[in-house]
């Protein structure tokens, strides 16, 4: 049994704007052991970004984390555990910030921006290394250099005093990855890290993430919308929509018996490549508006299962087994079906 | 780096030159010249004796017969030799003119700039990271105010209050017993005193070329700053587990730094016009005045003095500027933008 790192359990995040309140996550539970990839899916605007975010308390104002508890279990060097609710900290707080870029980093969408390009990279990663200890600046030099090593920078001693600017993409998402891993945290938030990216250097970023993984024993959480990316990576899958996590489970689980409609839509819309034009089923229909949420289940006006209560009750989670849920009234009997049996059993 | 300095320099110059052809024909446009307003004066205290035979003599014996190409030469090639030429009005060296009046002008446009500075980056840093706050409001709507208010409206106000509650009303750069005095101590002290009231006018009045005052430099730097808090590598810097304070200085002020710095460089000469009006209400010793009287009387080789040393300045402040960019950002130093 995997050692469980964080623990998110009804996290709500809404955005106060001026034109009324943003429900961007709207309860969402996710467990991620430590060691293991979760990739989290859905398409744009779902709130699987402002979830990342969450993590780190770096969400931009107006967005607020309401209620909901992130459990981090945090392990001291004695070997014991601590329970930290992130949800809890002050995000300009000193407790968060020696959470942040120690033990949980995170890398970005836009490898392009995400790096200043008025200080070399080494300076950048220089800083990250000496924020979370007493390194002298020498030693953290070498840190860095060793470090862009490993990200397999070729002339590592070279780049480290050029500014970001002058590297192509693809070595700037490298550049962001050792600076993530720099001080040897025990999880990476990954947002969509290659999205940016052209195939061949998105390939080559995906097996370094995965190689880095095994080496340094980190859990990372992935978020995109890709799902042969999910395929490829992922332990565990947990699926977006609208602000809830609609179906979370294996990846085995996901790709081989999915049980959400908006599951089995997202995996029915990829082009394979045996595949005509015109067997494509998009999903109908666009996500709705985040100031008019349907009643009911969010999905049921893009549903083709969809039945009339579908639009009045708000699905709960339902257990398909011991890691498989999902929210969907087309389950909810089948599930206390099977507990009334196993009461009568 | 040192080759852009050699390129630049050499922009400079060029650039100057040019500027001082034009200055050199526009003072000269308007009809008349300093003769014929002699002519004028002559004829309206009812001398008769403005004979077209004394107005060639005039002319010939300023030089004002010959036509303007070589009267420019002539005034370049002095004032290469450091000569200025002659002003028609006070019968003085144009070049002991213009050292007397211009280190006031600097003077009071440099503490200006500082006032700017210290202003405007601290409250518009203030205003952009509290934005919709109650202090950002009142910082924005004291803004509006400062750039509403004519600055010559400031100084009779500054003028009433301090003959007011002050007991003297604080004209000039230095009291009377100081004007004449050689520099000593005491008359810096002098002139501190005197000095804040033009410096504050001139810093916080909406000046005559815009982007001057405090107003103005406050909400470039707010609107730049609110721009870069958004962009992507704050939240790279947030992540790493920086420290807010930090994190501000190092990376978006010194991102929104670089339009507030390009800005400055032309501040410089909208506070030197700037000041023009302020020192007529506020009878300044400063060079403003003096360069519209000399426009007005057509004495050219004082105004076309004046212009030149400004046009310099500014370049040069430009120049300045430009470097603090360079410094700032390495893909300007570097060539990449």
């Amino acid at each position: 049994m995997s050692e469980l790192l964080l623990e998110v359990k009804d996290l709500k995040i809404h955005f106060f704007t001026d034109e009324g309140v943003v429900k961007a996550v709207e309860g969402i539970d996710l467990k991620i052991e430590r060691g293991k990839t979760v990739c989290l899916v859905g398409e744009s605007g779902c709130g699987k970004s402002v979830t990342s975010l969450s993590f780190l308390q770096i969400i931009h104002a107006p967005g607020k984390i309401v209620s909901g508890e992130m459990v981090y279990y945090r392990q001291t060097p004695d070997g014991t555990t601590w329970e930290i609710d992130l949800a809890k900290l002050n995000p300009k707080g000193r407790k968060i910030r020696e959470i942040r870029g120690a033990e949980i980093s995170m890398i970005f969408q836009e490898p392009m921006t995400s790096l200043s390009p008025l200080y070399t990279v080494g300076n950048q990663i220089i800083e990250a290394i000496r924020l979370h200890s007493k390194a002298t600046k020498d030693e953290a030099r070498k840190q860095a250099i060793e470090m862009l090593h490993r990200v397999g920078i070729p002339n590592p001693d070279r780049l480290i005093d050029e500014y970001p600017f002058t590297l192509s993409g693809g070595m700037r998402q490298r550049v962001m990855i050792a600076m993530a891993l720099s001080c040897n945290p025990t999880m990476l938030i990954a947002d969509e890290p290659t999205t940016a990216l052209d195939v061949t250097t998105q390939a080559e970023i995906l097996d370094l993430i995965q190689e880095l993984q095994q080496q340094y024993g980190m859990a990372v959480l992935f978020i995109t919308h890709d799902l042969g990316i999910v395929a490829e990576v992922a332990d565990d899958v947990a699926v977006m929509y609208l602000g809830k996590i609609v179906e979370r489970g294996s990846v085995d689980d996901i790709f081989n018996a999915p049980k959400h409609p908006y599951t089995q839509a997202l995996l029915h819309s990829i082009p394979k490549v045996a595949m005509k034009r015109e067997d494509l089923e998009p999903i109908q229909g666009m996500v709705p508006s985040p100031f008019r949420r349907p009643n009911g289940c969010s999905f049921h006006p893009r549903c083709s299962k969809a039945m009339d209560i579908c639009s009045q009750i708000v699905p709960a989670v339902t257990a398909i087994d011991d890691d498989h849920t999902v929210q969907c009234l087309l389950y909810e009997d089948v599930a206390s079906r099977a507990e009334v049996e196993r009461a009568q059993s | 780096m040192w080759k852009y300095i050699a390129r630049r320099s050499f922009y400079m110059i060029f650039t100057v030159w040019v500027i001082s052809i034009i200055t050199f024909v526009v003072i000269q446009l308007p009809p008349g010249d300093y003769v014929s307003k002699i002519m004028n004066q002559m004829l309206q205290a009812g001398g008769s004796s403005a004979t077209p035979h004394l107005e060639e003599a005039l002319r010939a014996q300023y030089g004002l017969d010959q036509p303007m190409y070589v009267q420019y030469l002539k005034w370049l090639g002095n004032v290469l030799q450091g000569n200025f030429g002659h002003s028609f009005t006070y019968l003085k060296d144009a070049k002991e003119i213009i050292w007397q009046r211009l280190p006031m002008s600097f003077v009071l446009a440099f503490g200006s700039l500082i006032l700017v500075i210290v202003l405007s980056l601290p409250l518009g840093i203030y205003s952009a990271v509290n934005k919709y706050s109650i202090g950002d409001y009142f910082i924005t709507f004291m803004a509006f105010v400062g750039l509403a208010v004519p600055s010559f409206l400031l100084a009779l106000i500054c003028l009433y209050l301090s003959y007011k509650y002050g007991g003297q009303a604080l004209i000039g750069l230095f009291s009377p017993q100081y004007v004449d005095a050689p520099w000593t101590w005491a008359k810096f002290l002098d002139l501190l005193r005197h000095l804040w009231i033009p410096v504050i006018i001139v810093g916080l009045g909406s000046s005559v070329g815009g982007v001057g005052g405090t107003a103005i430099q406050l909400r470039v730097m707010r609107a730049n700053l609110m721009d870069e808090l958004r962009k992507p590598y704050v939240d790279t810097a947030r992540a790493k587990g920086m420290p807010e304070g930090r994190l501000l200085w190092k990376y978006p002020v010194r991102h929104a730094m670089v339009p507030f710095f390009s800005n400055i460089g032309w501040a410089l000469p909208s506070l030197i016009s700037g000041e023009v009006l302020v020192a007529i209400v506020l009878n300044l010793p400063t060079s403003g005045p003096i360069l519209l009287q000399a426009l007005m009387d057509q004495d050219m080789y004082v105004a076309a003095g004046f212009i030149l040393v400004y046009s310099i300045l500014t370049v040069v402040g430009v120049f300045i500027s430009d470097l603090l960019l360079a410094w700032i950002d390495p893909r300007i130093r570097l060539g990449r933008m």
